[in-house]
């Protein structure tokens, strides 16, 4: 249903185009599950803005994203409008700022409905309410009536994600729908989207920093470095047999339940303007050598798992 | 509610109580004596004591101040000293002339600004916002004194549409007294709503970039339907404080405009009041305008409280 084919995106910085994305490939079936992981600074959100068509101006865009056979890339503003909220929808990371304090959440959750369907008033805050209900936002807990301030951080990633489910989309990305949230609150949250994707057979694509949450959730998973997809499979294949030291360190990094004290990964992504020549984990990788160094590894692989990486764990 | 108009009253009558206290003490410290210069300087002493002894001027200070106020209270604003009429009839006649022009002047400033400030923030950058805030910075620099003569120089003398300056009164009908109003609103508006549009310009540039902007376009808004549902709205808090700031000042900050049009307004009677010792003038009319701008903050207040659902419940 998604195709994104060697996705390239620059992004003007300092007064010269940066590449942010350097020949992102993902697809995803109707009603299935793909993780993307990575830090902050990998790509991942960048990803899913540009399938969202929601790229910050001066973005140079190249390759391929194909949605439902149509051209998303040489699609104008209209369409991609038509189909932003209706057929691809977003949940963003942070819920205490996605929301418009002005409005009450039954008259942001009925929007799309108002724009995409021609609801009247009243059929959208009736189909608004059920949507609230459905997130677990009913009354007396919560009423449409309410205002974001009056609300806290998990109720308002819930009426986020009612809006994006609002016109039943075939696609829903969620951005780090957790990381703003408490811990108690997040497992809810997760299992909240997990359920609605597999209740509605949308198609769900999760952005997180975090394993964890990856290896709940997703049928399948890409880990991003520094705007290239550095290791991509099934979720179970990937966890039983992590090639790329990334996904590796990505994991010790994550909190674990066996209580292990999370190990930081030390250094920082690669600014994307100075980014080394070759595998652009090198300077940061323990089994970095020398060829290293000489240009990017390509994805390599039989199978569904794959991996960029000259050294890794074990050859997929 | 109750208690917040409740608090606000309160606010409002200590504020009175204050700059009643402020003005006179500062009135008192001002040298001249309201007899002496109402006689003239070749009045002989005697004349002047009694005179002094007329208007009250010889009784203990604390004595007068009381005087003063419990007559406010009760309506009696006392006897101008220059011109022997009621101090209240005084005020009655050039309200009359000087709060119509106000609403004018304040609708044409918000009626000019908030579309180009808006438009120009929408297009940030482009040569309708360079062209839009390149004029609004001339209106800012104009003095409106200049503005107001080549305004007379252009529509009362090359083309004989306006008045160039006094007022017939309202008995000749509205348009009679509207049209002597024109020039100067124009006069004063046109320098005010170059203020306006830079604060609206900058206040919907910051909603621009506020998330819940993002999420507006992720639910399939256009920009144009995401920028005056959502930015807008939210920009208008600053906006409708400064048009508060601005109507009080245009109530009587206006002397200059008054005298380049020779309207009887109210500025110009405080201007003459101070320079004729005229004191029992120049302190009632400095408690109704600190009167009448707390007034206005409060409806600004109220504007606000209705706009945002925050400072509603604030203040609940």
């Amino acid at each position: 249903m998604l195709d994104v084919g060697s996705l390239t995106v620059a992004l003007p910085m300092g007064g010269r185009l940066v590449p942010v994305l350097s020949g992102v490939s993902l697809a995803l079936a109707r009603g299935e599950s793909v993780g993307l992981v990575g830090e902050s600074g990998s790509g991942k959100s960048m990803t899913a803005l540009a399938i969202m068509g929601l790229l910050p101006p001066g973005a140079r865009v190249a390759g391929r994203i194909m949605f439902d056979g149509a051209d998303l890339l040489a699609a104008d503003e209209a369409q991609m409008c038509a189909l932003r909220g209706r057929r691809i929808a977003m949940v963003f990371q942070e819920p205490m700022t996605a929301l418009n304090p002005l409005q009450t959440i039954g008259a942001q959750v009925a929007e799309p409905l108002r724009v995409h369907e021609r609801m009247s008033r009243r059929s959208a805050a009736a189909r608004a309410g059920e949507l609230l209900a459905r997130v677990g936002l009913a009354p007396p807990r919560a009423t449409p009536d309410l205002y974001p301030h009056q609300l806290s951080g998990g109720q308002r990633q819930r009426v986020v994600i009612a809006m994006a489910l609002a016109c039943g989309p075939d696609l829903l990305i969620a951005d780090e729908p957790t990381t703003a949230l408490d811990v108690t609150v997040q497992a809810q949250v997760l299992d909240l989207i997990a359920g609605l994707a597999a209740d509605s057979g949308m198609a769900l694509l999760l952005i997180t920093h975090d394993l964890g949450v990856v290896s709940q959730t997703v049928d399948r998973m890409l880990v991003m470095y520094a705007g290239r997809v550095v290791e991509q499979g099934p979720t179970a294949e990937v966890f039983a047999h992590m090639a790329h030291p990334y996904t590796r360190a990505l994991l010790a990094a994550s909190p674990n339940e066996a209580g292990g004290l999370p190990a930081p990964i030390s250094g920082q992504v690669p600014d994307p303007a100075h980014r080394p020549l070759g595998c652009a984990f090198a300077p940061r990788c323990a089994r970095a050598e020398r060829d290293c160094t000489r240009a990017p590894p390509s994805l390599v692989g039989g199978g569904a798992h794959r991996v960029a990486c000259l050294h890794p764990h074990v050859a997929p | 509610m109750t208690g917040f108009l409740l608090r606000r009253l309160l606010i409002l009558l200590a504020t009175l109580f204050a700059a009643s206290l402020v003005v006179f003490a500062v009135l008192q410290i001002l040298p001249g004596d309201p007899a002496a210069i109402m006689l003239g300087t070749g009045a002989r002493p005697d004349t002047v004591a009694a005179l002094r002894h007329q208007l009250g001027l010889d009784a203990p200070m604390p004595l007068r101040y009381l005087r003063w106020v419990g007559g406010m209270l009760v309506g009696q604003f006392g006897t101008s000293y220059t011109y022997s009429v009621p101090v209240r009839d005084l005020v009655a006649e050039r309200v009359m002339v000087s709060l119509p022009l106000a609403v004018m002047a304040i609708c044409l400033s918000t009626a000019i600004a908030i579309p180009v400030g808006v438009l120009a923030a929408a297009r940030r950058g482009h040569a309708a916002d360079t062209a839009a805030m390149g004029v609004a910075q001339i209106g800012v620099a104009l003095p409106n004194f200049w503005l107001g003569l080549l305004l007379i120089l252009a529509f009362a003398i090359r083309l004989p549409w306006l008045p160039a300056g006094g007022f017939p009164g309202w008995g000749g009908g509205p348009w009679h007294g509207l049209r002597a109003l024109i020039l100067p609103a124009l006069a004063l508006g046109l320098p005010q709503g170059a203020i306006l549009a830079r604060v609206t310009r900058a206040a919907v540039i910051e909603t621009l970039g506020e998330d819940f902007m993002r999420t507006a376009r992720a639910k399939g808004l256009t920009r144009r339907a995401a920028l005056w549902r959502h930015a807008v709205p939210n920009a208008l808090v600053p906006v409708v404080t400064l048009i508060g700031l601005q109507f009080s000042f245009l109530l009587a900050g206006t002397v200059i405009i008054e005298n380049v049009f020779t309207l009887p307004g109210l500025g110009r009677l405080v201007f003459q009041a101070i320079a004729q010792r005229d004191l029992i003038v120049v302190q009632d009319l400095v408690v109704l305008l600190a009167g009448s701008v707390i007034v206005v903050n409060f409806l600004v207040d109220l504007v606000a409280a209705w706009i945002d659902p925050r400072q509603r419940h604030v203040s609940a």
